[in-house]
């Protein structure tokens, strides 16, 4: 499971309203980053647009139609348009004027901009997590004479947790750290953690798909060939909540 | 709660002409209201609010429990249309009357999310007795030239298709406001078996309103 499925399993419950408020705020937030959601969004309320049709009509009451369009024509200040005509105009003369410049630089721009745009993106859902964590959990691990430690944050809302590793060594060669969710059936594999010097990582993980509720986690070090079932190395961290 | 009036609404023109053959709105209709609205014509924004007004009274009033609360959204819509109309000129794969729906639903949640105390819609619901199938029930056959019939009938069978649990669901979800954890308190079920049937319910109906969804005179 990605960090992203979440959104996707919870469009037709955003369609519908029936999130709950903070889980609509997150998926709102969402919306303006993600083209794909926004396309099956629009695909969604189309697909549906006649649902409301099976209420039972209800005759409105004596002099309702006048009311309505009494109201809607009388209010006061509307220059529909004229306005948008204006600012759409201005806007081309704008964007023609500098076009000849922009377009020389165009793809070295867009480049960029995507990669800028995809590392806001994980900025941003990652910031999600820590904002809406309603459980964090830490502890410290000593190695090779470095301090370093595990902290994770645990979001009840997209049911994701963003776990922070820091102050580790590289992993030596031929080894990494694996991250695990400790169930009450056993150990879970979850995402190997990059060791990068003095920077912390930060990984999104969501919970594992499997029946047995989730009791704590744990980190150690494996063999870079050890990728399937339980742990065989050395256990760095173990935390229960 | 006002008990729905099943009345058919007197109509003149092509309101009436519509209305014989039970359809809500003719391609070609739609496509000639839409040019005059953009163009502010306001005999098309009178033509629009008769065709449209009983349908979203109908959803609205279900969804807020409260008749008076159910107009003021209704105008709103039809105010927010009103302003809106020019941008939907060119987006001819969202229709008039869906997008008028959708304005006045998210206007109708607004307002359920706004309320301060959100109890109290469950107390008007249930003793109006409006959970359940009361509102979104078929009409009589003797009502066939109520405008959108068809669509109606057409709605009524893909719901009708769905197993009732689903069903009940999706009344719950979409025509009454409620969110997951309402509506899983509400039929004393965990929250994740609601998301299941909801997810399950609007998979279904994806595919079984998508003629109508593409539906021409």
């Amino acid at each position: 499971m990605t960090p992203h499925d979440w959104y996707v399993e919870n469009r037709s419950a955003f369609v519908a309203s029936a999130l709950e408020p903070e889980e609509e705020r997150t998926f709102r937030d969402h919306l303006p980053r993600c083209e794909e959601c926004r396309r099956e969004i629009a695909r969604l309320e189309r697909d549906l647009g006649w649902l409301p049709m099976a209420v039972t009509p209800v005759t409105p009451p004596p002099g309702f139609t006048h009311r309505i369009v009494g109201t809607v024509l009388r209010r006061p200040g509307r220059t529909w348009g004229l306005l948008p005509w204006a600012a759409a105009a201005a806007a081309l003369l704008a964007v023609g004027a500098g076009t000849w410049q922009l377009r020389a630089d165009r793809d070295r721009i867009q480049a960029r901009l995507e990669d800028r745009e995809r590392r806001l993106l994980a900025v941003e859902d990652t910031l999600s997590i820590l904002r809406q964590a309603r459980q964090v959990t830490q502890t410290s691990i000593s190695m090779d004479g470095r301090e370093g430690g595990l902290v994770i944050f645990q979001d009840p809302v997209t049911h994701r947790w963003c776990v922070v590793v820091h102050g580790l060594p590289p992993a030596p060669p031929g080894s990494v750290y694996q991250f695990w969710f400790v169930t009450s059936t056993g150990m879970v594999r979850s995402v190997e953690v990059p060791a990068e010097g003095d920077r912390p990582a930060f990984l999104t993980v969501a919970m594992p798909g499997v029946a047995a509720p989730v009791m704590g986690a744990a980190l150690t070090m494996e063999p870079m060939v050890n990728r399937t079932g339980e742990p065989t190395g050395p256990e760095l961290a173990h935390v229960m909540f | 709660m006002t008990p729905p009036d099943r009345r058919i609404v007197p109509a003149s023109g092509e309101v009436a002409a519509d209305r014989a053959r039970g359809r809500l709105l003719s391609a070609s209709r739609e496509a000639s209201l839409r040019r005059r609205l953009a163009a502010r014509d306001e005999r098309a924004l009178v033509e629009l609010v008769e065709i449209a007004t009983p349908w979203l009274l109908g959803l609205v009033g279900g969804m807020l429990s409260d008749a008076d609360e159910a107009e003021e959204v209704v105008l709103e819509a039809f105010a927010r249309a009103w302003d809106k109309v020019g941008t939907l000129e060119g987006g001819e794969q969202d229709g008039l009357i869906p997008w008028l729906f959708r304005i006045a639903r998210n206007r109708a949640i607004d307002r359920l999310r706004r309320r301060a105390r959100r109890r109290a819609k469950y107390v008007r619901a249930e003793a109006a007795g409006a959970l359940g199938s009361g509102k979104v029930a078929p009409l009589e056959p003797n009502e066939a030239a109520q405008p959108g019939w068809y669509v109606h009938t057409q709605v009524h069978a893909a719901l009708g298709a769905l197993p009732a649990e689903q069903r009940e669901a999706v009344e719950l979800a979409y025509f009454r406001g409620f969110t997951h954890s309402e509506i899983a308190r509400q039929l004393a079920i965990p929250i994740g078996t609601v998301k299941t049937r909801l997810r399950l319910a609007f998979d279904k109906l994806r595919i079984t309103l998508g003629p109508i969804k593409d539906w021409v005179p």
